[in-house]
């Protein structure tokens, strides 16, 4: 019973599959301890800035913890999908940085969805699931133009992400927002026009604002670990990841079409990301203002890494971080800026980074008793 | 014709100008992937420098301590990459997005709680000054040379380090050794090359430049330091390198097309008459990006870079 739990929970029948857990566990523990000195040196005091954190984040229970939880769960649902927008990409063997484009993307799509005229008119049932399906083909596109250019071009996917980014930022901002959909003038309203009642995304929690973001964010990481770890397409595009980085043949070799592979895998990775977008523009904003509230793409990559590109990983870094930004805006009252939870983030990354180093301790420690030590080492987050 | 020079020289200079921070983030590049070890944390070590290099002209009041500042720093957080990435072998790419979040959070918390302030440092002393520029006044009338007439010893520094990073990298021995790290570590190995040392060299080295890109937005263009910097141009100094094939002249060529789309994006946006006028903003500030994609599907082929780039190098035992 206990190997089948073992089995259903981690999947793998590693010797050591505990460690993969673990390191990202003390990967944190430190990057907390490290912050603390950080607060502590530049004279402010640790103690209250993380009481004032983790009170307000949501994690534990408290004053105001419904909104609390509330909110973390509304910003950890696009912490997940920028992540996980990192991590399918990574999965495949590529390096996406392109999820703060297909974030915004997303968002605009989801916008103009949701307020355009034969749309808006619709039944919710029917409006809703037309909105979301419309984000993902629109950040699909988005991301499968790198894809593209990757496969029949070879052109490397971070250039290509990263002018992407820019485009899509310039051609949003500077032109949709204020041109085309942007709202009337004698409306008063800067951005474009709100999204209409049937376009929102249903709330479950009253009072608070959380909706039901979350539970699609679940069940679309759900379809994507299907995805990758039950089905031939998923493990194709695995076995492109692992031996790609090297510079292998084998997947070719082996029948994959290669090509084709990795401009679908940036589609969905484009897909999944531009969910997060929609989340804000549906379930926060209501509508695409004129500047968009930026990083959350960049944060994905964190996300990602945090969870060890794995999809559960990314659920729980998501919650993580969704809880230290919403726990941020009450650190300011111990006059701490509320980038703050950036540096926890930053530590934390940098210690998964080292874990060969945290993994060579727990070894250490952990045979500490036999007589010879011999270090497994190796085993990176890829 | 000739009412035109003046105005074509300051275009030139302009474009000059915001070649410089993307091209030493781009060589730090060059220096460091050519060793083998991929540096993404580029836009973060020039967030840190920008901000160290304006605190230490603020304390001093003299822009070359802030210069000596910035380049600690550079130090610093090569070394951070470096014993992460070399010492421990640790995943290239984990590394250098710590260092850019850490950047972010780090460099934020520091504006706050140093000048009391958020968004923007204080002025302080700056190589943009007109008396901290280099005078070549007698270039001032002849076409495109004057725009070398006063440019700041930051830009000057960067477009020559192309030149000393080309001889160092394919006309030295050291050069030799960090491309054949880059290359395959183990051969090198063999021959008695010291691996380790190479890379902690060059990875160093490479933030060091990055650094300096940092500086020469807050201490060149600026003289303060803006909480957005250095706004994606240390990715796009990583877009570059690759562009240029990993050689600092093709990093150079790569820059220079995109600062020339660049001025050329603001110059049509300020002319801009009759149907051009109609052309929404956005299409004129995304041009530079387009035509960087687009000269890549144009003109250059397949980007190869060294052959163990991003791969850690363990020793066999």
């Amino acid at each position: 019973m206990k190997d089948v739990l073992k089995r259903i929970v981690f999947g793998k029948r590693e010797k050591y599959w505990w460690m993969n857990a673990l390191v990202p566990l003390i990967s944190i523990l430190l990057a907390f301890i490290v912050g603390a000195i950080f607060i502590k040196i530049t004279g402010r005091s640790p103690v209250v800035a993380y009481k004032l954190l983790f009170g307000a984040s949501g994690l534990f229970p408290g004053p105001y913890w419904k909104s609390h939880f509330a909110e973390m769960l509304l910003s950890s649902s696009m912490y997940i999908a920028t992540g996980l927008g990192f991590a399918i990409a990574a999965k495949g063997g590529l390096f996406n940085i392109g999820a703060e484009g297909h974030f915004i993307v997303g968002g605009i799509a989801a916008a103009y969805l949701g307020y355009a005229k034969p749309f808006a008119g619709l039944p919710k049932f029917i409006h809703l699931p037309l909105i979301i399906v419309g984000v993902m083909l629109a950040g699909g596109i988005w991301g499968a133009i790198a894809g593209y250019l990757k496969a029949k071009r070879g052109i490397h996917e971070v250039i290509t992400t990263i002018m992407l980014n820019w485009i899509a930022l310039y051609l949003i901002e500077a032109w949709l927002v204020i041109g085309p959909m942007g709202a009337a003038v004698e409306t008063g309203i800067s951005g474009t026009p709100y999204i209409s009642l049937s376009a929102k995304l249903p709330k479950i929690f009253p009072p608070t604002r959380l909706n039901i973001s979350i539970i699609i964010i679940l069940a679309v990481t759900f379809l994507i670990w299907y995805l990758f770890y039950k089905t031939t397409f998923g493990y194709e595009i695995r076995t492109m990841g692992h031996t790609l980085i090297f510079g292998m043949e084998a997947p070719k070799a082996a029948g994959i079409n290669v090509e084709r592979r990795t401009i679908q895998t940036m589609f969905i990775a484009g897909a999944v990301a531009a969910l997060g977008g929609a989340f804000m523009v549906l379930g926060v904003l209501f509508q695409y203002p004129p500047i968009f509230e930026g990083g959350y793409g960049f944060d994905g990559i964190a996300v990602a890494l945090i969870g060890q590109n794995e999809p559960l990983g990314v659920i729980l870094a998501g919650i993580l971080i969704g809880a230290l930004r919403t726990g941020a805006t009450t650190v300011q009252l111990a006059h701490i800026p509320k980038t703050f939870p950036s540096i926890i983030e930053g530590f934390t990354v940098g210690f998964i980074a080292l874990q060969a180093l945290i993994r060579y301790w727990i070894m250490k420690f952990v045979q500490r008793k036999k007589k010879s030590i011999q270090i497994e080492m190796g085993g990176g987050a890829k | 014709m000739n009412s035109n020079i003046p105005f074509l020289n300051a275009s030139i200079a302009q474009a000059l100008d915001y070649t410089a921070p993307i091209l030493f983030a781009a060589l730090g590049g060059v220096m460091s992937e050519n060793a083998g070890v991929v540096n993404i944390a580029l836009e973060g070590m020039m967030r840190f420098a920008a901000f160290f290099g304006v605190w230490g002209s603020f304390v001093s009041g003299n822009a070359w301590i802030g210069l000596l500042w910035g380049v600690g720093i550079g130090i610093v957080l090569g070394a951070l990459h470096a014993y992460i990435t070399v010492k421990w072998a640790g995943d290239q790419i984990i590394s250098g997005v710590a260092i850019n979040v850490m950047a972010m959070g780090m460099i934020t918390y520091l504006l706050e709680s140093i000048f009391k302030t958020t968004g923007y440092s204080p002025p302080v002393a700056y190589f943009g000054a007109p008396a901290s520029k280099i005078h070549l006044t007698f270039l001032k009338g002849i076409p495109i040379l004057g725009a070398f007439a006063e440019l700041t010893i930051l830009i000057w520094f960067a477009l020559i380090l192309v030149v000393v990073l080309h001889f160092v990298l394919y006309h030295t021995v050291l050069g030799l050794r960090i491309r054949a790290v880059g290359e395959n570590p183990h051969a090198a190995e063999t021959l008695g090359v010291n691996v380790f040392k190479i890379k902690w060299f060059a990875v160093i080295a490479g933030s060091v430049l990055a650094a300096f890109g940092g500086l020469a937005l807050s201490l060149g263009t600026l003289s303060s330091f803006t909480n957005s910097m250095a706004m994606g141009k240390g990715f796009i100094g990583l877009a570059a390198m690759i562009f240029g094939k990993w050689t600092p002249f093709g990093a150079l060529g790569a820059i220079l097309i995109f600062a020339c789309a660049q001025v050329l994006q603001l110059f049509m946006q300020g002319t801009a008459t009759g149907f051009a006028k109609l052309i929404p903003l956005g299409f004129y500030l995304s041009l530079p990006y387009m035509l960087t994609i687009g000269a890549l599907i144009g003109v250059v082929g397949k980007a190869v870079g060294p052959a163990s780039d991003g791969v850690p190098y363990k020793k066999e035992s």
